[in-house]
This record gives structure tokens, sequence and C-alpha cells, in this order.
């Protein structure tokens, strides 16, 4: 931490990404202003209590760490400040009703399942919770898809060109069982034979992210057990917890599984990285051409880096025309637990992205991770605006199987 | 009455002796240094010659008395030029007066007007005292910059004596291409198409003409080898713009250099009775303009952001340039109210004069 | 109770009048929120004022500042606080005044190259307005991303490419600002000789500083953008022979758009924060770039690479596309706070000196830093003879930022003996005002401080800033 608050030279590049700083333009919402609020709280300058309220309305999209010329690892340092401080920290009674909530129930697939039914009930009484709950609940689809249960292995369509071992996550497999399916499809069309370890469970990545650094562990120490060191790659099609996994190493640090973390976090790739570096096979053209917004998902484009490559899949499916937002990536405002803990700026942020969405016109919006889609459908349908979505996979699942 | 100081003191112990004192260079804008009754004349002519000249920095420093025709040529032996396009250098027009005067020909269109190429000023104060703003090189931040206000100060802030300037190296060779249009709001359509053109002309003038057409110049500076090409594509450009009720003409060698002179030396203004003004505006209002003046010669340079016009009844286009909300400086005829229409910042400006001339040793603001 | 609490209960005449203009969430008076606004980009020097507002009107702004002026309360306008000389620093009795919220692009008027526009807009946010017109707005501070408008107006601010169209200064035609005791005036307009009539009041505001006012509205020029690019990159096995190489390019008489220079260490932090692709073992780069119509530049370019190749250059390299373009100046604009990796701490000056002396400053500047014992990173405008040396040190060494302090005061007398300035583009602020007396002698000063007096009397606009001993 203390190395981070060192490299940060005050010069405030950051500001123009960071969609706090864009919504409220006050300097303790941004980048430079939460290192230096973060920097006092240690030194002691300040209390805790009174810096956390701008520490809690940061997305961690880290937008900012891309950005810093300085280097400054803006993602380290928060995850660091927030485990310590969650530990000191004193919340009033909602927000730990919440907290609980989010704890016992987005790891487990199961347990939100039935949270989001109770949830939907809930929604009954919506105009008299509190603007939290309603958020929470606002967000939740009407109604949930049936569940489907995923195979042990699944087979690569003709010659098999590699073999990877696949994270099929929790709040997705609940609200979008249908993405991991269609991931299954697109690796097999390329020749990808998939194994879905059993015992496996959340990464873990939400819980690092909101502080909750022994539970996040505890789900993480899960995977290392399970998942199988000899495939080409650990793969997973939600963008948080490809940047939560690449962590790994970092949430283990002076622990005795952290070279084993290490190792684990270096094999994991994005279905779309794996896939454009095995040479993807483009799929059939499409019955008619196509305009496709593609949205960065911060902890895709942010965290990790991945910029070309999904875009290249798309790109490269015949009669598809990619265009682009131009807003330098910012965030939708899903940004994990985000739109449930600041449901104000989360809205604005999302208000934002769906009129340029709708500005630029297009036949449908991808993103490679669900919380984007479920934000950005909300608001487009907050909007009166019907223009189908689709996790990346899905949209070339669906191009390979001429179902567009 | 006139006083001529030979030195930058002399004018010192004249500004400290008091009275009304009136600046005034070449004399080539008579309507701004023509001193009225009560009102001494300071004549700069013998403060002049450049004090340092670098071709190798761009920059140049002179006597505020220097013509701008001698620095034009020593800089033309190296190449350089002004490139905010000083008038009247034929009339004997010195750098004090162009600054103080404001007056830039058409030629400012490319890079910029008098205050974007001056660097440093030394002037005396109503008291008498020697101040320095600016400075020499290209690039300076320090202080209030105090030699850009000075620019179309009229004399009524200080005695410029000295000034620093930055200048460019010099285009080799000009062609200019002339079109006429139906009206000037045609002209004007023209030089709007051309805004987003990659073009880059040095000079964009509109001449209204008494038949109600307008004429087209465009001047474009460069390398000998390329212009033709250059001057070829922006006829094509213009020719499928086909607005334009004649071919397109080009002007080269002596022919088009003689052109711009009398253009800078005010030879299309009519009669030595009718005043020159000149009026800032936006591309926008000259329509409005135009239409209030009809029996007025008129030109329009910078692709319509300046309008110059030979009136005869002043007050009339006082009067108008009021309505309009614009502000003309009147440059020749005889002296008086020289600012013409309506003012804006006055009070700032007043507020400068406080500190600077409080006694208003050079009249008002 | 949280701090916000316990402070919407603490009452003085001021804030409670300050109450009536603002809601509670755009008048930010905690400890905390006062904390982020201690400093700018220059952190050696930090002040906690006693609020931040945020108005969202030109209106809301005015009341304050009459308010202020009516109570003698100093106040300092902020745009993005990247100022590199304190030049936003707050007052601590005083207030800021943030204007990030004043953030509208009013207006573009594509066919006479205008844009209007708040002075809480970020400058590249204009370019990229008018991008879609074909037009941009030319002053490109390395911080343009982030800084505004109205804080590149108050500085003058330059960039990389202004030695051909110029800075700041010359591209603002027009104004509406608050003068310190609250009257509001209207200064230029539309045209694009601005002022064109009476004395230069825009020329003047442009580069104050702060001291006069706050700039509310301002029109701005807009150009076309260029057909044409020519980047080259050409490296040095020192970082002289950069500099001469540069006054020779100047006295060949062509007339780059943009020409800067960076030592080895610059160009080391730049290629680890943006891998722009620099030669990682050139002693110095300098990369200049014709601009404009494609049949000139081309034919520029010959003569160009004459001289480059003539001056010693150990590589020349063309950037082929616009991304590689984009890296280029990517790593360039980067490289300030980029040295943020080879130091915690630095301090950047801005002296200018006459361009044919360049080689003779730098070589001088590396015998300082030798002798000062301080590394010396260089990255500057050397187009215009505007160096920026970056002095490394380590503030948590006692005594370290004295010594740099000194070592940037040698060079900044330096500059100004060779014939040159202070600053060239990040003002005085409050870092330089003590080097003031070296270009300005006492009545110099006087008259600059009578003109304050005029504009500001109760002295309550950006106070301590720009005049020694203030
Ligand atoms: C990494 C880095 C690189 C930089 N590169 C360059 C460069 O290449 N060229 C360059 O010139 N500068 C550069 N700067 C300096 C800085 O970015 C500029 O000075 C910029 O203009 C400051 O803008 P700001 O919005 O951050 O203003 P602030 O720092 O917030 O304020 C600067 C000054 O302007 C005043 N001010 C702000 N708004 C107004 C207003 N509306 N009316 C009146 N006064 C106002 C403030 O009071 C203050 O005195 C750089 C800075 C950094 C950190
Ligand atoms: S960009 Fe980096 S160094 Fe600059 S303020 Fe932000 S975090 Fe600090
Ligand atoms: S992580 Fe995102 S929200 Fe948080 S400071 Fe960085 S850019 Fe802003």
């Amino acid at each position: 931490m203390v190395k981070a608050i060192e490299s940060c030279v005050h010069c405030g590049f950051c500001l123009a990404v960071c969609p706090t700083y864009n919504v409220l333009g006050e300097e303790m919402d941004s980048p430079r202003g939460r290192i230096y609020l973060m920097k006092s709280v240690l030194e002691g300058k300040i209390e805790q209590e009174d810096a956390q309220p701008y520490i809690d309305r940061c997305l961690g999209c880290t937008a900012c760490v891309p950005a810093c010329p300085s280097g400054v690892q803006y993602g380290e340092l928060l995850i660091g400040y927030r485990g310590q401080s969650e530990a000191q920290r004193n919340r009033p009674l909602l927000d730990r009703v919440q907290r609980t909530m989010i704890r016992e129930t987005l790891p487990y697939p199961d347990r939100f399942r039935l949270a989001a039914q109770a949830g939907r009930i809930g929604s009954l009484f919506e105009q008299a919770l509190p603007e939290q709950m309603r958020a929470m609940i606002g967000l939740l689809p009407q109604q949930l898809p049936p569940a489907q249960p995923m195979p042990e292995i699944y087979p690569a369509k003709g010659p098999r060109r590699a073999c990877v071992a696949f994270l099929s996550g929790c709040v997705q497999t609940v609200l979008a069982p249908d993405i991991n399916h269609a991931t299954l499809r697109v690796l097999a069309e390329n020749g990808v034979e998939t194994i879905i370890p059993r015992g496996q469970g959340c990464c873990g990545s939400m819980m690092m992210h909101i502080g909750e650094t022994p539970l996040a562990q505890q789900l993480a120490r899960k995977n290392l057990d399970v998942f199988p060191t000899d495939v080409d790659a650990i793969v997973t099609n939600a963008a948080g917890c490809g940047s939560g996994m690449h962590e790994y190493g970092l949430l283990f640090a002076h622990d005795p599984a952290e070279e084993q973390a290490r190792a684990f976090a270096e094999r994991v790739q994005d279905v779309t990285v794996f896939l454009d570096s095995l040479g993807f096979r483009p799929p059939q053209p499409l019955p008619q051409p196509m305009k496709v917004i593609y949205q960065d998902a911060c902890h895709l484009l942010h965290a990790q880096g991945i910029q070309a490559p999904p875009r290249r899949l798309l790109g490269s499916v015949p009669n598809l025309t990619l265009l682009e937002l131009n807003d330098g990536g910012l965030c939708c405002g899903s940004a994990g637990t985000y739109n449930l803990e600041q449901p104000e700026i989360a809205g604005e942020l999302g208000r934002r992205k769906a009129e340029r969405i709708i500005r630029l016109g297009a036949d449908a919006v991808v993103s490679g991770n669900i919380g984007c889609l479920t934000q950005i459908r909300t608001h487009l349908e907050a909007k009166n605006q019907a223009i189908p979505l689709y996790h990346t996979i899905q949209l070339l699942d669906l191009a390979y199987h001429g179902a567009i | 009455m006139s006083l001529q100081p030979q030195t930058i003191a002399d004018v010192q112990d004249i500004v400290r002796a008091g009275g009304h004192l009136l600046p005034r260079g070449g004399g080539s804008k008579p309507g701004l240094s023509t001193p009225t009754r009560g009102t001494t004349s300071i004549e700069l002519r013998n403060l002049a010659g450049i004090l340092e000249y670098e071709p190798g920095e761009y920059t140049f420093t002179a006597y505020a008395g220097t013509p701008v025709a001698e620095v034009a040529t020593e800089l033309a032996r190296n190449g350089q030029y002004m490139p905010f396009d000083p008038l009247l250098a034929g009339h004997g027009a010195t750098l004090g007066g162009t600054v103080a005067a404001n007056t830039a020909g058409s030629g400012r269109y490319r890079y910029g007007g008098v205050r974007d190429f001056i660097l440093g000023v030394r002037f005396v104060d109503g008291q008498g005292q020697l101040v320095r703003s600016g400075g020499k090189v290209v690039k300076n931040a320090a202080g209030f910059d105090l030699s850009k206000f000075m620019v179309g100060s009229l004399g009524r802030y200080g005695i410029m004596v000295e000034m620093s300037f930055k200048v460019f190296p010099r285009p080799a060779v000009y062609h200019t291409l002339m079109l006429r249009y139906g009206s000037l709001a045609d002209a004007l359509q023209a030089t709007f198409r051309l805004s987003a053109a990659p073009f880059e002309p040095d000079a964009v003038d509109l001449e209204p003409q008494p038949d109600k057409s307008c004429q087209f110049l465009l001047r474009v500076g460069g390398l000998e080898s390329t212009l033709p090409d250059r001057i070829d594509r922006l006829r094509t450009f213009f020719n499928d713009q086909s607005a334009a009720i004649d071919q397109a003409h080009i002007l080269k060698g002596d022919e088009e250099t003689a052109l711009w002179i009398g253009i800078n030396e005010f030879e299309w203004t009519p009669s030595q009775t009718d005043a020159v003004v000149k009026v800032p505006l936006s591309p926008r209002q000259v329509v409005d303009l135009d239409r209030a003046v009809p029996d007025s010669i008129r030109r329009y340079t910078c692709a319509g952001h300046v309008a110059w016009l030979a009136v005869s009844k002043v007050e009339l286009l006082a009067d108008t340039l009021t309505r309009l909300n614009l502000t003309g400086l009147r440059l020749t005829g005889e002296p008086g109210d020289v600012i013409l229409g309506s003012r804006l910042g006055l009070s700032m400006a007043q507020r400068v004069k406080q500190a600077l001339d409080p006694a208003a040793v050079f009249g008002e603001a | 109770m949280n701090e916000q609490k316990r402070l919407s209960v603490i009452k003085t005449p001021f804030l409670d009048a300050l109450r009536e203009i603002y809601p509670a969430d755009r008048l930010l008076a905690g400890s905390v929120q006062a904390l982020a606004y201690e400093s700018d980009a220059l952190t050696a020097f930090n002040a906690r004022p006693q609020a931040v507002v945020l108005p969202e009107t030109p209106d809301e702004v005015i009341e304050t500042v009459r308010l202020c002026s009516r109570e003698q309360i100093p106040f300092v306008a902020r745009g993005s606080g990247t100022s590199l000389s304190g030049g936003s620093l707050p007052v601590a009795e005083g207030i800021v005044i943030a204007l990030n919220r004043l953030n509208r692009i009013k207006r573009i008027d594509a066919e006479t190259r205008v844009a209007v526009v708040e002075p809480g807009v970020i400058n590249l946010d204009i370019s990229r307005a008018a991008e879609p017109y074909g037009l941009y707005y030319a002053p490109d501070p390395s911080s343009q991303s982030i800084c505004t408008i109205g804080g590149n107006l108050a500085f003058n601010s330059g960039g990389a490419h202004c030695l051909k169209y110029g800075m700041t200064s010359n591209h603002i035609l027009g104004m509406t600002v608050v003068l310190a005791d609250g009257e509001v005036v209207t200064l230029g307009s539309a045209s694009l000789e601005g002022v064109g009539v009476g004395p230069d009041l825009v020329g003047l505001f442009v580069g104050s500083e702060g001291l006069f006012g706050i700039a509310l509205e301002i029109t701005v020029r807009l150009l076309p953008k260029p057909e044409r690019y020519c980047t080259v990159m050409a490296a040095y096995d020192d970082l002289g022979t950069a500099g001469d190489a540069v006054a020779q390019v100047v006295a060949s008489g062509l007339l780059p758009g943009a020409m800067e220079i960076m030592d080895r260490l610059a160009i080391k932090a730049a290629e680890a924060a943006v891998h722009a692709g620099y030669p990682p073992d050139a002693a110095a780069i300098v990369i200049v770039e014709l601009e404009g119509e494609t049949r000139q530049v081309d034919e520029e370019f010959k003569a160009l690479q004459a001289v480059i190749q003539a001056s010693g250059a150990r590589h020349i390299h063309i950037a082929k596309d616009a991304d590689e373009r984009a890296r280029i100046w990517k790593g360039r604009k980067s490289a300030f706070s980029a040295v943020g990796r080879l130091s915690p701490d630095y301090i950047v000056q801005d002296g200018v000196v006459p361009r044919g002396h360049l080689g003779h400053a730098l070589t001088e500047i590396n015998r300082l830093s030798r002798e000062y014992g301080l590394e010396v990173a260089n990255v500057f405008h050397a187009g215009d003879g505007n160096l920026h040396p970056l002095i490394l040190f380590d503030g948590n060494q006692a005594g370290a930022l004295e010594r740099a302090e000194a070592l940037a005061g040698e060079i900044l007398r330096m500059c100004v003996a060779l014939g040159g300035s202070i600053t060239g583009e990040h003002g005085v602020g409050m870092e330089k005002k003590a080097y003031m007396t070296t270009m300005f002698n006492e009545t110099d000063m006087d008259t600059m401080k009578a003109i304050r007096m005029q504009m500001d009397p109760g002295l309550i606009a950006n106070r301590g800033k720009m005049f020694p001993g203030d």
C-alpha cells in the first residue's frame, strides 16, 4: 500500500477516466483524492470514518490504473485498504443487513436462487423499502430462468485442439445459465474440450473487492483444490471472476498457498482471449447485416487490459459491424455489488451509458459481463428501448447456429 | 505643438512634465495621431532602429518608431516576415503605431494578428516611469501580459518605446485565386465551406461590388514546387461547389504582389475624404452590417471576421454599429471620436488606466 | 455523529451566507473534503480552505465572488488542480471555488470556427466535440485529457503543438469574467480579431493566474485538422547535440507543428508507462512533427530529413501510421507523471531560453545536476526553447526538498541570464514568485501590483500567488 501511495505524483491524469469523478466532479470522489484520503487515514491525519463515504463510492472499476503514467496500483491499494478498514468499521444497521445478505447469498448459486425468488415477492413491498434495498430488487429479473445443470466434460467438435477447465461462476449461473452453455458450445466449435470441475464454487473476487478478505480466501481455497493443473487454461466467461482470479497471488500473499495461487492465476484466461490466441474459427455469415455495440466491461478492459480480442472475435463474424461508444470505456455503474450499495451514482452512470447507446443506434449490445448486461438492460428499459443484449459468447454461439 | 524625443529618457522627461500628450509614429493613420487643440504630439520617428535581430531565434527587438517597411526589408533578407501583415507600410507606418492601432492586414488570417506576435514591450507610463512587460523569447508566462494589452491601446495608456516580436519564415511564393459570387452571402457561404477543409490559405478576402456581386480572393503561400498543385486542388474544390458565377482566375508574380500591397495601402478606398473604419465582427454579422452601409466601400478580410469600411458619414456609421452591438475604429479622417459604436469592457480598461496613467496625461481610456 | 453532520451545525455568518447559495452537497466544509483540495499537482505546498463550493451556474460563481468581496474572504478558483506551480493552492482562511461542474460546451459554430464553453470544460473535450466538424482546439498541454480551459486561460498554458499557432492566449477570442470585486465584464468577441478595437483586455486577462477574477464563459478559436502529419523521431547520443539539432531545424526555415526533446531518464520512464516505442539506449530523442496540406508537408519533409541527417542523429524513425503517431505522443505527454516511477518526488521547472542557447543550457543543467547530486530528467518543448527539467528527490530525506529547490533556482537564474524567462507556460504561482524580481525590476513589479489593486482592491483573488512577499 505504501508503494502505491508513494508513487502517486498527484498529477490528476486518472481523474478523466474515473466514473465517480465524471458524475460528481469533486476531488474526494476521484482516484487522486481517494489515494490522498487513504494516505491521510494511514498516516493518522484523519479518521477512517470520515474518509469512508468516499472510499465506499469507488466502483473498483480500476479504470484509473491503466490511465496512470506513474504506475500507481490503485486496485491493490483499494483491496488492501478495504480489507484493513472493513475489520475496524462500524456500519449502520441497514448496511450490515444488506452486506450480510450479499455475503450469504451471492457466492452460493442455490441460496442466491432462493433469495432472488424471495426478492421478487419482496418487490410487492418495494415502495415501502429503503432506497438501497429497492435497488437490489430492481435489478432482479422478472422471472428466473430454469436451472440448467452443467456436464462434467464437454467434448470438442472434430479433432481436439486444446483442453481447458471452466469456472462456471455463481450469480451468472442463476441469472443466465445459458451463457455457460453457450461457452461450452463455442469452445467445442473451436475444437476445445472443456472440463467443468465438480466441487468448484464462487471465485471470491466480489468478496475481495468489498473487503471481505477471509471469506474470499475461503472461497478461493476451494477452487485451488479442485481445479486440475494439466489443462491448457482455466477459462472463465465472467469478467469479474477473471480479474479476481488473476489476483489470487495477492489474496494469498504470505500464505503457504501463495505459490499455488500464483500458478493458478497465471493459467486463468478470459474465454475471448483464449479463443483469440488459439486461432478463432469464424462462424457462418449472419443472415442479415447487424450493427453491434461492444461495451467494454471494466473488469476486462481496465483490470485485464482486454480490448482487442473480443472485438476481433466479433469482427470476424461476416455481416457484423462493430460500433464504438468512444467513451473511454466508462463504467456503466454495475461494478459488482456497486449498484446495490451506491444506487444513485450507479443509476446516473447507467442512464448515461444507455443514452450513448441509444444515440449511436445499434441492433444489439454485447458485453463480456453479466453485470453490465443487467445494468444496461435496466436502463434501456427505463427509456423504453428494447435493444437486445448478449454476452459476447452468446452472440457467437447464435452465429454458429444461424439462430440470429 | 510637437516634440521629438531622441532617447527613451527624453520621452520620460516629456511625460514627467505633464500636459496632454499623444504619441505619433509615421502618421499613416491620421485619425489616431493628429493632435487636437491643447494636445502635444510626441513624434517617435527618431526613436527608431532594430536593436536585436537573431534570424535563428525568429525574434527581433526594435524601437517603437522603426518603420515597419524597414523591418520587413531586413526580415526578408533572411527569408522571414511578420505574419500579422502590418498595414500601411508604404505610408510610413511604424511598429509602435501598428501595435497601438492594431492594424493587421489580410495576411493575419493564417497565423494571427499583432497580439499573437508581440512578445514584449517597454513603455513610459503616465508618471514617466519606464515599464517592461513580457520578454524577448517566443514563450513567456511570467507576470501580467501588458504587451498584449498595449495592442489597440491607441497611445492612451503609455508611450511604447521598444518592442519585441516573433517572426516566421516567409512563404517562398504566393498565388491568389480569384472567384466571383453572385452575392456577398454566397461568398460567405464559400468561406463557411472552407472552414473544415484542409487548405491553409494566408488570406481570405471578400469584396462586395457595386453590382451586388462579390469578389472572393484567396491567397496561398508556400514552396514553389507545391503551389501549383495546391492551387489546382483549391480550384477544383470551388468548382465542385459551383456557386461562383465566373471561372476561377489565378494571379501570380508581380501582379499578385501588387494586388495585396494595394489592399494593405488602402488603395481600394475611393477618396481622401472618406474615413476608413475597421470593425471586428463574427462572419454571422457580416450580412447585417453590409445591408446597413450600402453607400460605403467595403471589404471583409479574414473570411469575414474583420470589416473595413470607407465611409463619408461617420456619425451614421456610429449609430449603425451601436445598433448592431459592434465596435469600430476610425483610422483616417479628422481627429476626434475614433472609437465608434458600442464599447465592451470599458470599465476594466478604466481600471488599468487608473493604474498606468491616473492623471490622464494620455487622454481618457 | 459523523463529520458531515457535525459540520452542518457549525455556524459562521459567512458559512451561513454560502448555505444560502449552495445546497449541502455542493458546499464542502468538512476537514476531509478540505484535505482533498489542499494541493494541486505541486504537493510541496498545501493549505486547507475553510470550504469548497461547487457552483453549477455562472450566477452562483458571481454571487459567491460578491459575497467574498463583501466579507473580504479570499477565494481561489480551481479547475482540475493540475497546476505545477501551486496556482490552485487554497488560502487557509479562504474558500475554493471548484469549477468542475461548469463544464458545458455551449456552442460550436463550425462554419466560423469558434466554440463557446464554460471554464470547467476539459481541454480535450473541446477537440472531441469539434471533431465531427473536422476542427480541433490547438493548444495541447500534456495534461490536456484533464486540465480545464479555465486553468489554461489563467496560465496561458502551452503544449507540444504551440510552435506554429501559439499558446492559449492566441486561441481565446472573448470571455465573460467576474472581477474580484464582483463586477461582471465581457471582453472580446466571436471574431477572429477578438478585442480588435481598444486595448486587448483578453490578452491581459489570459495569464493573470486568477488574480483578477474568474472567467465564466470563454470563446475559443478552432482550427481545421491538418490534412497530414509527419512525425519524425531522431535518436542522439548526447543531449547537447539534440538541443543543437532543434536550433538547426528552426534556423533552416522550416516551421514544424511541434518539436520536443526527451532525455534518457524521461525516455525510460515514458517507455515503462506507455510502451511508446522510443529507442531505449538513446541519450536523447527529438520528436519533430510537420503538419499541414499533404503536398506541402511531403516537400518540407525532404528538407527536414536533410537537416536531421546532418545533425548527428544516430537513428531516424518516421511514424508509419496514426496509431504509431498517437503512441509517440502519448509517451511524450505521459512523461512528467511517468517520472513518478523513478522517484518518490520531483519538481518540474519551466524556464525558457533563446533556442540558440538550448545546447548550452542543457549542458549546464547536467553540470548542476552532478554538483547537487540530484538526478534531473529533461523532457520539453524544444522548439520554443521551453525547458522542463524534472528534479528528482526523495521528500522523506531531510533537506532534500530544499536542495532540489536550490537547484531549481539556479536553473531559473541561468534562463534569465541567457535572456529567457522563468516560466514559459506553467505560470509563477506559489513556486516561482520569489524569482519574479530576477526578471522584472521594481517599477515593473509595482506597475503590475497597481493593476492588480485596481482589479482586486481587497486582494482576495488568489492571494499569495505571483507576487513575492505577498
Ligand atoms: C503531468 C502534467 C503535465 C502538464 N503539462 C503541461 C503542458 O504541457 N503545458 C502547460 O502549459 N501546462 C502543463 N501542465 C500544467 C497544468 O496542467 C496547466 O497549468 C493547466 O492549465 C492547469 O489547468 P487546471 O484546470 O488543472 O487548473 P488548476 O490547476 O485548477 O488552476 C490553475 C490556475 O488557474 C486558476 N483558474 C482556474 N480556473 C479559472 C477560471 N475559470 N478563471 C480564472 N482563473 C482560473 C486557478 O486559480 C489557478 O491559479 C501540466 C501538468 C501536469 C500535472
Ligand atoms: S494518474 Fe497516477 S500519479 Fe497521477 S494522480 Fe492519478 S494515481 Fe496519482
Ligand atoms: S476504481 Fe474506478 S471508481 Fe474507483 S477511483 Fe478508480 S476509476 Fe474511480
